[in-house]
């Protein structure tokens, strides 16, 4: 199966680096999935969440703030503000990253309803992280 | 005998120094390698987005992308007023370290002069305030406690001000001055021009073919935010740098300061040496010559 790879890059260092099968990104107009060979592209993304399908079929996700993309051929770099990515060996872990991303997403956006979507996008992926 | 005393009071005063700049190198080591991992962490992050940036500029200058026309990429010819952005250590003893900064940033001051444009001094660091405001050189505005803590949300406000006065033009460039950090034993001084982002430096042949996808209606408003992003963590990793910088020069300064008193007390203990066996001979000679008239 092809893969692509893919960085994504905070301030305070890189919180994923590794092949993915394909990520879906929020961008600025609207949410658009990327898969290995895609043409060059350079946009910004809105806060949301990052989803990334690893070479063994899971997803991780990673919520997000403020970011920038470039994608090329082989590779798809993110530049973002803020990141926390939802994983965790157990629940509380889990639940403590969910906690952070919230407020990550609280500190950028004041309505209501793109934090509502976006947390509801995250539990699920958390839900199915627990079991 | 009162100058034994004296050398005695002497030694012990100079391994009470000794004691305190070894305590404060190895603080110094300590706080050095957690804002050495930082600046490590970060510099990937300033790396990738100079490259975005790079070439979004090289796009505009080549290609001029459907039309986008922003100032933050204009060749300005005749600067009239620029803002001078220094970054200092908000505590002393750490060698040339702040003094370097503020050497640089006379020079600039002094280029600009010359060439007759006008320039606001913004000051992050202790040090630097109080140099400036000592030699009666105004400053725009004096951030204090920035510098020994680096934020990236107060970094965004303080640079904040330039953006905006750049965008509405009343400054035609900003720079940051600040003693960045190489590695261990040294540093470097960097003066880097934030804004307008320089155009120049790129080549047009460089320029990988790809598709720049900005919407029209928009791409101001995105390209802005941008550039903001960019010169806010530009601003960031100055103050990261420098704090990585402020750690290593102080260990070093401490360093010497320590080998200096160790070689002090090594002279003192000479020079007492010394004294006590003249004091020793004085003494014998007295007796031997009381002796002598004895008889």
């Amino acid at each position: 199966m092809e893969t692509l790879k893919l960085e994504v890059i905070t301030p305070s260092g890189l919180i994923y680096n590794g092949s993915a099968l394909s990520v879906t990104l929020p961008g600025e107009e609207g949410e658009f999935g990327v898969l290995p060979k895609h043409a060059t592209l350079t946009t910004l993304l809105k806060a949301g969440v990052i989803d990334i399908e690893k070479e063994n079929k899971t997803v991780e996700s990673v919520v997000v703030n403020w970011g920038v993309v470039q994608v090329d051929e082989e590779k798809v770099v993110v530049l973002v503000d803020g990141a926390v990515a939802i994983r965790g060996e157990n629940e509380s872990e889990i639940a403590k990253a969910l906690d952070d991303a919230k407020t990550l997403l609280r500190d950028v956006s004041d309505s209501n309803i793109a934090i509502a979507s976006v947390a509801a996008k995250i539990e699920g992926a958390a839900q199915k992280l627990i079991y | 005998m009162a100058n034994l005393k004296e050398i005695q009071r002497k030694i012990k005063s100079v391994s009470n120094t000794q004691k305190t700049t070894r305590a404060m190198k190895l603080v110094s080591t300590a706080k050095l390698r957690r804002a050495e991992e930082l600046a490590k962490r970060s510099r990937l992050f300033a790396q990738k987005t100079n490259q975005v940036i790079a070439e979004i500029a090289l796009r505009v200058k080549c290609q001029k992308v459907g039309g986008i026309e922003s100032r933050a990429f204009a060749k300005i010819d005749a600067p009239t007023m620029v803002d001078i952005i220094f970054v200092t250590a908000d505590k002393g003893l750490c060698g040339g370290f702040n003094m370097q900064t503020i050497k640089a940033v006379r020079k600039l001051m002094e280029e600009h002069k010359e060439k007759k444009i006008k320039m606001r001094l913004r000051g992050i660091g202790k040090k630097g305030i109080e140099y400036f405001t000592y030699n009666e050189v105004e400053l725009l505005d004096a951030v204090k406690d920035l510098s020994s803590a680096p934020d990236m949300q107060r970094a965004a406000e303080f640079i904040q001000t330039s953006i905006q006065d750049y965008y509405e033009g009343k400054i035609d460039a900003v720079y940051i001055v600040y003693n960045g950090y190489k590695n261990v034993i040294t540093q470097e001084l960097k003066t880097i021009r934030v804004l307008p982002v320089d155009v120049d430096a790129y080549d047009c042949e460089e320029l990988k073919q790809s598709v720049l996808e900005i919407e029209a209606e928009d791409h101001e408003k995105m390209l802005n935010s941008l550039i903001e992003k960019y010169v806010e963590y530009n601003m960031y990793y100055a103050l990261i740098d420098s704090v990585a910088a402020e750690h290593s020069a102080r260990m070093q300064a401490m360093d010497a300061a320590t080998n200096n008193a160790k070689e002090m007390v090594k002279s003192l203990k000479v020079k007492f040496n010394k004294a006590r066996q003249e004091a020793i001979t004085t003494e014998l000679i007295e007796i031997i010559s009381g002796v002598e008239s004895m008889k």
